[in-house]
């Protein structure tokens, strides 16, 4: 009698303990049952193809078969994003694992919501609403966020592209889409380079929208205005760069005046090896596709502690940038091998890029 | 009986007549001439209204700016222009541009097939350009769905097509004398603005002197009266949509030569310009009425527009809204004279 | 007669609600021209379209020089089969002679490209066979009404180039939108063709088909009740088989009101505009019918349409009731009790794709409105009251209006105005235009009870001789001046003292 009711009392205190549906996930899954999601904005971008190389290269690594990993594509549109991830969550949410690049943020909390509510499980990446945390109480299927400092990113390039015009001369800004937060923010940190040397002046920016085809007449446009006072030109990424890069060519002046982006796509690497460009920077496309399905793949087969368990920082932390310039352009000329992510990968060092909290 | 006769007028009473309807006839014709001008006007006026605020708008790096940067819109306007004057229309142009795009780079000497098809590569890419055409064609004749829904399902198919294509890994175009090419001048002019002349001076041709251009003007006026002659109304139709696949096509492939690489996303926003430019020129959307110049001075005026407000520095925060408020005054400036009490506006 | 080029045997077409033709038999030889006359709504139209290809029979057949004619407009075409429609069908924003050629360019396009001296040339060609001036390079929109109906005839005669010199032409009411000149001119025309074509010439005017027509064929209710020759025809015989029923009476007026009423309901004090008028003074009582004399080019088009709000004027002023008003719009003017009946009732009048009933409340929707829902009993009950006042043809009061033989359409547009309360004033433009007999007599009869019923009317009629019929106060207009001014009641004009201000 007492027995039973030592037990009854085991498990009811067990339910209480783990709050309800979340008991479900206590059990740990086989590694054939998890599905594995990447959920992001499309796939024409190199940026995002490698995101989703990297996840099927972890997929790969860790001797699963293909069919357990699903591409999620929202072409933009944020209520896409949600209805695609319901919709897939009918059967087995409690071993699903979605690594999320969420179109906008308000999107952040329903995807954390739906996470919450099914049992699910979800890392995302780039940034989140204010105030709200995979911490805080009740999210507990939010394993992590992976954040990218932007403002870090635009001041890292922009201090490359100041040093290859040795401090003095005028500039020109192509932006991306102005309500976009990574846009303004790697922005901000061109602006706080500019405060820091005096000698550059920005002598005029626009907005191209993110895409080449619209800097290369924005670029035109200037080199008739400027003339030779431009001596440099920053890019909020690569496309843009890119599309500038074409129209110096268009004058001869490909490779003479220093060019700046962000994102590290192969071109633009490239374009880094022939001089063409001057640097870039990588949040590293591959560890991001990858790292939020091996921390659900290491959490629910046991081999990492619950994200109940984890330091607020190991929940919510920006990565480790990598900029890359003709210093070390060399080492990522060729796409990596599955190898070269096995430290990031490895369940006990999933937060080896971890540079600090993220806001 | 009476019978129902009726008076006789003499020939005086019909002279008179007649010279009435002549007098008005050169007022109308007068007043007519001065409105079909009003798009070139407002061109002038922007012209010379970015002049003053910029002197360096009218160097001639600038003109040469200003051809190459109308080059391509120019090729799309003009393709567009025979749609329009049938009173259809074509959304499909971006994802068509872009699907001929991603062949024509995968057609050039590039960073992921080993062929190198040089010049036939444009070629290849109008023609497939065109075979979208008359898909779209094929579609809207057989099926009898309008224009407006069809192409809005290629738009997107094309689309597809080419992100398959392109599969996340873009391929870059190594043929560095095409890219020359297509960023280079002969004789001081841009070689694509060339290319765009030779083909609005193709279709110049076509609206006045081909059966398909001059039907175009009647399939758009009455559809009704075009079959009641005998006209084989859904032959042109395909024809229309052929040629303005053609014109993606070739855009998208001059565009890619000129960027380097077989890109997704090239005809984004090309469609809503194409479109402005050929209403704004005097093209009118019921069909019937307008051509391939006027649709060019609609391109000048929206090239001249962009690059002007660049080089005045409109905040691009703001640059949409300008972009807007300009061509609906524009468009109040053409139909000012039209607001008589009895006209219908659809 | 010899063997007939062209034959119907039988011919049986329903259309929903309404026999079109009931076993129609006609034949018509080489160098023959043979009228085809009825009221609007006998099928005379239906059996055009028919010849023309345009419509298939359901029952009968069509033979072409002997042989079984399928229908099909580009059979028709090659069959040497050309049609003038009643309605104009000519692209306006194209040269006259793209549109005289249309379809048949031969020789003046090859391989797809226009060689415009031939094609201006063979254009050229047909409009001299007419005598027109016209210039073949002029953009058909800038043309005025009646050129155009030239350029349609051309247009039709254009066939006999077309197929090796033995063309059938058809004709449906190609004269009764012309002035007189212009309707000799065709007329002359048709003799000329006869002497290598077909013709089926269909007319409301019977003195017109008399006058050119070998043979006659008389058509009611879908049947063809006679056939006679035109020379051995008597008109009044003709008129009443068309009717069916008993002779139609004397429409002319009688008995006329001596004195009217002293208030004045529309006062028009020396309005002017641009060039289409100037200094026009009149008054307009109650209960009177003010008729408008002249040209083309005259003004009088352009006042009505003034008065009715279409047109601004430059000067001058308007009272109506005694009060001056100055419309910004038809809508003003509706909403002060004048109506419009325009004259081209197809394009001004009636929205063809909507029912007769619609129609009819659509300038009125607050007259059967309850709330801000339509009222369907009522608007049932005044919509069948109405159809039953003038006598509307029509299957049922949900027939597309656009299926309404031409004398119905009229009598739409004008129970569209007497929809409301009913309008004080009514503008009627070319009332009687395109109508048969029998419309005709029923139009008239209506307008004065209208007038009778304290309405003051406005009228512009085709001929004099209606004009002088129904109008109390006849006022002449010449280069936009008013040039004199009949009173019926002191002495009715006879239609030369008329003309001789008109001109």
């Amino acid at each position: 009698m007492r027995q039973h009711a030592l037990i009854l009392f085991a498990g009811a205190a067990s339910f209480v303990a783990f709050g309800g549906p979340a008991a479900r996930a206590d059990t740990p899954c086989k590694k054939e049952d998890i599905r594995f999601i990447n959920s992001m904005r499309e796939i024409a971008q190199p940026y995002h193809a490698d995101l989703d190389k990297g996840g099927r290269l972890f997929v790969q690594s860790v001797g699963l078969n293909d069919k357990q990993y699903v591409l999620q594509l929202n072409q933009s549109d944020s209520d896409k994003q949600v209805s695609l991830m319901r919709a897939v969550l009918a059967t087995n949410p409690g071993c699903t694992v979605f690594n999320v690049e969420p179109n906008n943020l308000p999107e952040v909390r329903l995807i954390v919501q739906t996470a919450n509510q099914t049992g699910a499980w979800v890392v995302t990446h780039w940034s989140h609403p204010d105030g709200f945390y995979p911490y805080q109480q009740g999210n507990d299927h939010w394993i992590a966020h992976i954040g990218v400092n932007s403002l870090d990113a635009g001041v890292s390039v922009s201090r490359s592209l100041v040093n290859a015009m040795g401090g003095q001369g005028g500039i020109v800004a192509l932006q991306g889409i102005l309500e976009n937060k990574p846009a303004q923010l790697r922005f901000a940190g061109l602006q706080k380079v500019l405060a820091e040397n005096p000698g550059v002046t920005l002598l005029d920016q626009q907005t191209a929208n993110w895409d080449r085809s619209q800097a290369f007449p924005i670029v035109q446009a200037w080199l008739s205005k400027y003339g030779d006072k431009i001596k440099a030109i920053w890019a909020a990424n690569d496309d843009m760069a890119l599309g500038a890069v074409e129209a110096l060519r268009a004058q001869g002046l490909a490779g003479k005046i220093p060019v700046v982006g962000v994102d590290g796509i192969p071109e633009a690497i490239q374009a880094v090896k022939t001089g063409e460009m001057t640097a870039t920077v990588s949040s590293d496309a591959y560890y991001q596709g990858s790292i939020g399905l091996a921390m659900g793949y290491c959490v629910l087969t046991g081999q990492a502690p619950m994200p109940a368990k984890w330091t607020n920082e190991q929940r919510n932390f920006n990565l480790r940038l990598i900029t890359i310039s003709k210093d070390n352009v060399d080492q990522y000329l060729n796409p990596p091998p599955a190898s070269a992510y096995a430290g990031d990968w490895d369940c006990n060092k999933l937060w080896s890029r971890d540079t600090g909290p993220a806001d | 009986m009476a019978e129902l006769g009726h008076a006789r007028v003499s020939p005086v009473g019909r002279r008179v007549a007649r010279r009435e309807v002549g007098a008005s006839t050169i007022a109308a014709t007068l007043r007519r001439n001065v409105l079909a001008w009003t798009p070139a006007l407002a061109l002038g006026v922007l012209c010379i209204a970015f002049s003053i605020a910029d002197a360096r708008f009218a160097s001639l790096a600038n003109i040469h700016t200003l051809a190459s940067q109308a080059a391509l819109p120019l090729i799309l306007a003009t393709g567009m222009t025979f749609i329009i004057l049938q009173g259809s229309i074509d959304l499909s142009v971006e994802g068509v541009m872009a699907a001929c795009s991603l062949t024509f780079a995968l057609l050039v000497r590039n960073s992921r097939t080993g062929l190198d098809l040089g010049v036939l590569a444009i070629v290849a890419a109008s023609l497939l350009g065109a075979c979208f055409g008359v898909a779209n064609g094929a579609l809207i004749t057989r099926l009898r769905v309008p224009s407006f829904m069809v192409t809005l399902g290629t738009w997107s198919i094309t689309s597809g097509v080419a992100m398959l294509i392109s599969g996340g890994q873009p391929p870059q175009i190594r043929d560095m004398a095409m890219r020359n090419w297509a960023l280079g001048d002969s004789l001081g002019v841009p070689n694509l603005i060339v290319v765009a002349i030779v083909f609005l001076a193709v279709g110049y041709l076509l609206q006045t002197y081909t059966r398909f251009g001059r039907y175009s003007y009647i399939v758009g006026s009455s559809e009704d009266i075009a079959r009641l002659s005998g006209v084989a109304v859904d032959r042109f139709k395909v024809l229309a949509f052929a040629f303005c696949g053609l014109s993606s096509g070739l855009a998208g492939a001059l565009e890619s030569a000129r960027l380097g690489l077989g890109h997704v996303q090239i005809g984004a926003n090309q469609m809503f310009l194409a479109l402005t430019a050929v209403v704004i020129g005097g093209t009118s959307l019921s069909g019937g009425r307008g051509g391939v110049v006027q649709s060019m001075v609609g391109v000048l005026i929206l090239t001249v527009l962009a690059n002007g407000m660049i080089f005045v520095g409109v905040t691009p925060y703001l640059q949409t809204a300008v972009q807007g408020a300009i061509i609906l005054l524009a468009v109040i400036a053409a139909t000012w004279h039209l607001r008589g009490r009895l006209r219908v506006v659809k | 007669m010899t063997a007939p080029v062209l034959s119907v045997n039988a011919v049986c077409k329903r259309y929903p609600g309404v026999q079109a033709l009931d076993r129609v038999s006609l034949a018509v030889g080489m160098n023959e021209v043979v009228g085809l006359i009825g009221q609007n709504g006998s099928g005379k139209s239906t059996l055009l379209k028919i010849l023309a290809g345009l419509v298939k029979p359901d029952e009968g057949s069509v033979l072409v020089r002997g042989r079984p004619f399928a229908g099909g407009f580009a059979a028709a075409a090659s069959a040497g089969i050309g049609m003038v429609f009643q309605e104009q069908s000519l692209i306006l924003n194209v040269t006259v002679a793209e549109n005289i050629l249309l379809g048949c360019e031969g020789e003046a396009v090859r391989y797809g490209f226009y060689d415009w001296p031939k094609l201006r040339a063979l254009a050229r060609r047909q409009l001299d066979k007419l005598g027109c001036d016209i210039p073949p390079e002029a953009i058909t929109g800038t043309l005025s009404f009646a050129q155009r109906q030239m350029v349609e005839l051309a247009k039709s005669i254009a066939v006999e180039d077309r197929v090796g010199g033995d063309p059938i032409i058809l004709l449906d009411e190609p004269t009764s939108v012309l002035d007189a000149d212009d309707i000799d001119t065709v007329l002359t025309q048709i003799e000329r063709l006869r002497s290598h074509a077909a013709i089926i010439f269909v007319s409301h005017r019977l003195d017109e088909v008399l006058r050119v027509c070998d043979r006659v064929y008389v058509m009611t209710n879908g049947r063809c009740v006679a056939e006679c020759n035109a020379k051995e025809a008597n008109p009044a015989v003709l008129q009443q088989l068309m009717l069916g029923t008993q002779l139609i009476e004397e429409y002319q007026r009688d008995g006329r009101q001596a004195c009217l009423v002293e208030e004045i309901r529309l006062s028009v004090r020396n309005l002017r505009c641009r060039t289409n008028y100037q200094d026009i003074s009149f008054d307009l009582h109650p209960g009177e019918i003010v008729g408008f004399a002249g040209v083309e080019g005259s003004g009088r088009e352009s006042l009505c349409r003034t008065i009715y709000g279409v047109e601004a004027p430059t000067g001058g002023e308007v009272l109506v009731d005694g009060r001056e008003v100055r419309f910004r719009g038809p809508a003003d003017a509706v909403a002060l009790g004048i109506g419009y009946v325009p004259s081209e009732r197809r394009v001004e009048g009636i929205v063809s794709g909507m029912s007769v009933r619609e129609n009819m409340t659509l300038a009125h929707l607050d007259v059967v409105r309850r709330g801000g829902l339509i009222d369907l009993g009522r608007e049932r009950s005044l919509v069948a009251q109405l159809m039953q006042r003038m006598n509307i043809k029509a299957p049922s009061p949900n027939t597309l209006a656009g299926q309404l033989s031409g004398g119905n359409q009229q009598k739409v547009v004008l129970a569209k105005c007497l929809i409301s309360e009913q309008p004080r004033i009514l503008i009627l433009d070319h009332p009687l235009r395109g109508l048969d007999v029998g419309a005709k007599a029923e139009i008239f009869r209506q307008v004065r009870e209208l007038a009778a019923s304290g309405m003051g009317v406005l009228l512009i009629a085709d001929t004099l001789e209606e004009l002088i019929a129904l109008s109390d106060t006849i006022l002449v207009m010449r280069d936009g001046r008013i040039t004199a001014r009949f009173q019926a009641s002191e002495h009715i004009p006879e239609p030369i003292e008329i003309l001789e201000h008109m001109i």
